[in-house]
């Protein structure tokens, strides 16, 4: 069984100077549950899944990893660069498991869209499936995902 | 008219006494509770055995790692106790549980758990128990320490010098780390720790240089880049790590980038300290030539190191940088002065990418992991 997460706790760690200078939620007014609620239903209407945006995300990342910051072209439409820091990262929904410190870029050429983020962001979506508050420095929006990862 | 009198009376006194069944409900609820946590919750004193040479008696249920650093037993730590870098394990030789909890798996072997490890930032001392730390962690102190530096090295690296306090002296091993405490400030509510290789002549016990990249949205980085000015005072503690320059006649092959410079610098400086003229070639790779730096420090150091050569390589040179040196990756560059792997050691220090990326290509070429040395917090 699924344990119910304690959303306070968790809204306390997303805030800013807790697990990363500027948090997790941005200038979003909105209660997680209604942050994570409503994606999921934007995800539903944009009629994506959410194990393809990780397999897309997760490509990305590897294909750029060993380059040390370097952008590479991936697939004649992709620039990404994956700049990877020493030290490791937590969960600020505090479940199992270290994330490496990640800063990943991702432009995807044919449109110049650009996304940026991290081994944590895939975590949180994966997991969680929280693509991080309205505004805040790694908030993935699932229109911007599903044109620049061609979902 | 009576009745309706006798009605209000009555329900008043129902009133207040439920009110008062519900008060003394709390009042027992709320001495129950006291109760559990002096009771239950509180473990009083626990005796801590350590390596069957000391015994110290402290307060019980706080997680080991704190415990030992409140003694002044410094257990390696790169994350600050948070229990995601996986450094500061100890064997715990009684109670004999081998049991462990779901945050220590992913830094725990099969066998280190059957030998009885554990990540000393998750065990809490709830009963007596006897431990082993290596003899060296005794070394390990607390200092209180001055900046009386800040160089830019580049766009986003900064070098520190910190002059130790209160007389004392750090003694290191060239290649070694220490961790540095981060003060709670404007932007945190608490002290943050993080892992810092020294990157200067260990003949120095008096003040250590650190080279500290900026992160963004780090909130150690932020700090020391933005926040940190000359004159403030840092606590540290260390020295520790298994980085350093192994005693062979090895050739040996340094590879780093950025702020990984730093402990292969400080092991330079041990070579020319013992004038160790080992052949030796540090590839160090960079994407700008806005990311270079110390380039004169080495040219120098090649004429008191004449077996040493300094080969820098940029993997995005612009065509304003007018560049003439190598270009591509530093795989690219290994891959072409690594002629022979029967002799040769590897230090590398780097992005965990560009460790992972050297690993291989020098597994490829034959050169052993036992071989290969890096800084586990990577």
């Amino acid at each position: 069984m699924k344990e119910i997460p304690n959303y306070k706790k968790i809204e306390e760690n997303l805030k800013p100077g807790k697990f990363s200078l500027e948090g997790f939620l941005g200038n979003d007014n909105r209660s997680l549950f209604d942050i994570i609620s409503d994606d999921k239903a934007l995800i539903l209407q944009l009629n994506i899944d959410i194990k393809e945006i990780i397999t897309r995300l997760k490509y990305f990342r590897d294909k750029g990893f060993d380059f040390d910051g370097t952008f590479i072209i991936v697939d004649e439409k992709w620039k990404v660069s994956v700049i990877s820091h020493r030290g490791k990262t937590k969960c600020p929904f505090e479940d199992k498991g270290f994330f490496a410190k990640t800063e990943i870029n991702l432009i995807y050429l044919p449109k110049n869209i650009e996304i940026n983020y991290s081994d944590l962001s895939i975590h949180l979506i994966e997991e969680h499936g929280f693509f991080g508050g309205k505004g805040s420095l790694y908030r993935l929006e699932p229109e911007i995902l599903k044109i620049a990862l061609e979902l | 008219m009576n009745n309706f009198v006798s009605e209000v009376k009555m329900e008043y006194f129902f009133l207040l006494k439920t009110i008062i069944i519900i008060s003394s409900f709390t009042t027992l609820l709320t001495i129950i509770i006291i109760f559990i946590d002096s009771t239950i919750g509180n473990y009083g004193i626990k005796k801590i055995n350590i390596n069957d040479k000391k015994i110290i008696e402290v307060e019980g249920g706080k997680p080991l790692l704190t415990t030992l650093i409140s003694n002044k037993i410094f257990i390696p730590s790169a994350c600050g106790g948070k229990g995601s870098c996986g450094l500061c394990k100890v064997k715990v030789l009684v109670p004999d549980k081998k049991q462990i909890l779901p945050t220590e798996a992913p830094w725990l072997s099969k066998e280190e758990i059957d030998n009885g490890y554990r990540l000393s930032c998750q065990l809490k001392v709830k009963e007596d128990i006897n431990i082993f730390i290596p003899e060296e962690f005794f070394s390990i102190k607390k200092f209180e320490t001055e900046v009386i530096e800040i160089i830019d090295l580049t766009y986003d690296i900064k070098q520190l010098t910190l002059k130790i306090l209160n007389n004392e002296k750090i003694e290191f091993k060239a290649g070694q780390f220490i961790q540095l405490e981060v003060p709670p400030y404007e932007l945190t509510e608490q002290s943050v720790y993080r892992a810092y290789s020294i990157s200067s002549d260990p003949k120095f016990n008096d003040k250590i240089e650190l080279m500290i990249r900026y992160v963004k949205n780090g909130i150690c980085t932020t700090y020391i880049h933005k926040y940190l000015k000359k004159g403030d005072k840092l606590f540290i503690n260390g020295p520790y790590g298994e980085f350093y320059l192994r005693d062979t006649n090895s050739e040996i092959i340094f590879i780093a980038g950025g702020s990984g410079m730093a402990p292969i610098k400080s092991i330079i400086h041990h070579m020319i300290n013992n004038n160790i003229q080992r052949k030796a070639t540090f590839v160090f790779g960079a994407r700008t030539i806005k990311d270079l730096f110390l380039l004169d420090f080495y040219l120098d150091i090649e004429k008191k190191l004449p077996n040493l050569k300094f080969i820098s390589v940029l993997s995005e040179p612009k065509v304003e940088d007018n560049w003439n040196g190598e270009v591509g990756l530093v795989t690219d560059v290994v891959k072409k002065v690594v002629n022979q792997t029967e002799n040769l050691e590897a230090y590398l220090c780097g992005s965990p990418g560009m460790i992972d990326a050297c690993v291989k290509l020098l597994n490829s070429l034959g050169l052993p992991n036992e071989k290969i040395f890096y800084d586990k917090f990577a």
